[in-house]
C-alpha cells in the first residue's frame, strides 16, 4: 500500500473534481472506516478499493486516473448504503473520476468499448439497446430527439467510429481482393 | 422545483386507503415502461399487464419512450445533462398520457429517479435546459406544446413494480389460482433495488432489511430461504458482465450456487437486468467451464411467477426466449391439481 505523510496533502484535484461535480464535496468527510470496501462487489473480485481511491483523489494523486481499478467499479451503490456518513455518492465520484480519464485519454480504447457499439447505433436508430424491440423503434421525428440530445456525446462518438471502421474495412477488403 | 422526487408514496395510499390500497388506483392511467431486456422475457411485460386488466385497472404504453439509457451514463459515454434531457424526454412523453408509471425493472427505475435527481445540481438543470432548448429551435416536429421544457411540477408518479404489487399484495392473492406448495424460494432483489435511496423518504426506511418479496412468496405458500449471498450483486454490474466477464461470472456464480447449496426450488426476482444474467445459458456453461460446477437452478420475474400462480398458460407466462434450466419442472409443479 501507498505510503502518505503530512505533507502529502494537496487539494488542487479534489477543487478540480468538485468543480465539476459539486456532489463530490462531501468526499471530503471520508473517514477511511473501510465499510464500503467491506460490502463491495468488486473488491472480491478485483483489485478495486474505495477507500485507497477516495485516499489518493484527497492526497492529489492523479495517477489514480491511470488505474485500470477505476474500471471495475459495479456501480451496485452499496457503499453509499452502508456508508456512515451522510452524502458520500461513491458510485458518482467514480464516474467523475472516469470522465476525468476519458478526457486526459487513460479512458478505454475504441477496442474496450466494442460491446458498446451495436449497443449505441441501436440506441440512436431505434431508441432501444437491443434489436427488433418488441413494440418496434421509434417514429424517426422522436429518434432526431435523441440524435440532437446525443450531439457531442461519446456515445455518438462510437457510433460514428464503428461506421467508419466498417467503412476502412470494406475499402481495405475491396483493396486486397484480386477481382 | 416542487417535484424532484416522483416517487410514489406508497405510505400516502396505505394510510388513506387501509381497506384497499387498489382503489387508489382506480380510474387511473398506469402507463407500463418498456425495459429492453423485457425482449427476451416477454411474460414479464405480459403478465403484469394481464394482472392489471383483470383487476379492471387502466393500463397503457407510451410508444414514444425511449430506452432510459443508463447503461450509457454508467459507461460514460453520455453526461449527466444529456442523461437527464433523455429523460425530461421521456417523462414528458408519459405525463401526456398516463397518471403512474409501472416498472419491472430496477435499472430503469433508478435511471428515471436519478435523471430527475441530477436537476437538483442547478449547473446540470441550466444545461439539460439548454440541451432542451436546442430541440425546440431546431423545431423538430412536435407532438404536443411546451415538450421541450423541463417540467416543474409533473402529475406522473412512479412506482416499482415489487412496490406495486406489495401494495395490491391481497387482490393479488385473490386472483391466484395455484401456490406455492411451500417450494423453498430464493429471493433477490437485485442491487439497485436494494440499495436505492432516491425513492425513500426517511433513513430508517432506506438503511432497514427489505423484506417485501419474502413477504409476497409466504403469501402465495412458498418458504423464503436464508442464503449467503443473498444481498449480493447478480454480476451485471453496470455492464461488467461484457467487459470483464471472468469477474463477473464469478460474483454471478457464487450467488447462483449459495442459493443452491441451501435446498432453494428456484430464485426469483423483480429485475429482467438481474434475470438475463442470472439464467442466460451461455453465461451458465462459462461458468461450469471455468469454476467447474454446472448450476441448474431456475430463475424466475415476479410478474411471470405470479402469472402461473393465476393459472395462465405456460405459453404467456414463461415463453423465455433464453430458457432457465428446469424452469418448466417448477411449472409443472405449481399448476398441478
Amino acid at each position: 500500500m501507498d505510503r502518505y505523510t503530512d505533507s502529502n496533502w494537496n487539494w488542487d484535484f479534489y477543487e478540480e473534481l468538485v468543480d465539476d461535480v459539486d456532489e463530490n464535496k462531501n468526499i471530503i468527510q471520508c473517514i477511511s472506516c473501510g465499510k464500503c470496501v467491506g460490502f463491495c462487489p468488486a473488491k472480491i473480485v478485483s483489485n478495486f478499493n474505495i477507500r485507497k481511491i477516495i485516499t489518493k483523489v484527497l492526497r492529489g494523486d492523479r495517477s489514480v486516473l491511470k488505474d485500470a481499478d477505476i474500471w471495475h467499479c459495479y456501480l451496485c451503490e452499496r457503499c453509499v448504503r452502508v456508508c456512515p456518513k451522510e452524502g458520500i455518492n461513491i458510485p458518482l465520484l467514480i464516474i467523475n473520476l472516469r470522465n476525468e480519464s476519458f478526457k486526459k485519454g487513460y479512458g478505454p480504447r475504441y477496442n474496450d468499448l466494442r460491446k458498446y457499439v451495436e449497443m449505441s447505433e441501436r440506441f440512436l436508430t431505434n431508441g432501444t439497446v437491443l434489436e427488433d424491440p418488441l413494440d418496434g423503434g421509434l417514429s424517426p421525428e422522436r429518434i432526431e430527439e435523441l440524435n440532437e440530445i446525443c450531439n457531442f456525446a461519446r456515445i455518438n462518438y462510437v457510433f460514428k467510429a464503428s461506421r467508419n471502421k466498417i467503412k476502412e474495412k470494406k475499402k481495405k477488403n475491396h483493396n486486397f481482393n484480386p477481382n | 422545483m416542487q417535484a424532484i422526487n416522483l416517487a410514489l408514496n406508497l405510505d400516502e395510499i396505505e394510510r388513506n386507503f387501509p381497506e384497499n390500497p387498489l382503489d387508489y388506483f382506480r380510474g387511473k392511467r398506469l402507463c407500463l415502461f418498456k425495459a429492453c431486456l423485457e425482449r427476451y422475457f416477454p411474460g414479464v411485460r405480459w403478465g403484469l399487464q394481464d394482472l392489471l386488466e383483470e383487476l379492471e385497472l387502466k393500463t397503457l404504453f407510451c410508444a414514444n419512450q425511449s430506452c432510459c439509457s443508463g447503461t450509457f451514463f454508467q459507461r460514460n459515454l453520455i453526461t449527466r445533462a444529456q442523461f437527464a434531457a433523455i429523460n425530461e424526454r421521456n417523462l414528458s412523453e408519459m405525463n401526456q398520457l398516463a397518471d403512474i408509471v409501472l416498472f419491472s425493472c430496477n435499472g430503469c427505475y433508478n435511471s428515471l429517479l436519478r435523471g430527475r435527481e441530477f436537476l437538483k445540481n442547478p449547473e446540470v438543470k441550466r444545461k439539460t435546459a439548454e440541451i432542451l432548448n436546442i430541440l425546440k429551435e431546431k423545431r423538430i416536429k412536435t407532438n404536443y406544446p411546451n415538450k421541450y421544457e423541463i417540467v416543474e411540477n409533473f402529475s406522473l408518479k412512479l412506482v416499482h413494480d415489487l412496490d406495486f404489487l406489495y401494495l395490491i399484495r391481497n387482490n393479488v392473492l385473490n386472483s391466484l389460482k395455484f401456490d406455492l406448495k411451500g417450494l423453498k424460494v430464493a429471493i433477490h432483489y437485485g442491487c439497485h433495488y436494494l440499495n436505492l435511496s432516491r425513492d425513500k423518504r426517511n433513513v430508517e426506511t432506506y438503511l432497514k432489511d427489505k423484506t417485501k418479496l419474502d413477504e409476497l412468496i409466504s403469501l402465495f405458500g412458498g418458504h423464503p430461504i436464508d442464503y449467503q449471498e443473498r444481498e449480493s450483486c447478480c454480476g451485471w454490474g453496470a455492464s461488467q458482465i461484457l467487459i470483464n466477464p471472468r469477474s463477473a461470472l464469478e460474483i454471478t456464480y457464487n450467488k447462483l450456487k449459495s442459493a443452491e447449496s441451501v435446498g432453494a426450488d428456484f430464485l426469483v426476482t423483480p429485475c429482467p437486468t438481474c434475470l438475463y444474467t442470472l439464467s442466460k445459458p451461455e453465461y451458465r456453461e462459462k461458468m461450469n467451464n471455468w469454476f467447474g460446477k454446472k448450476l441448474d437452478i431456475p430463475t424466475i420475474h415476479l410478474n411471470e411467477l405470479i402469472a402461473i400462480l393465476r393459472g395462465c398458460e405456460e405459453e404467456r407466462c414463461i415463453t423465455l426466449r433464453r430458457k432457465t434450466p428446469r424452469l418448466e419442472e417448477i411449472f409443472e409443479i405449481i399448476t398441478k391439481e
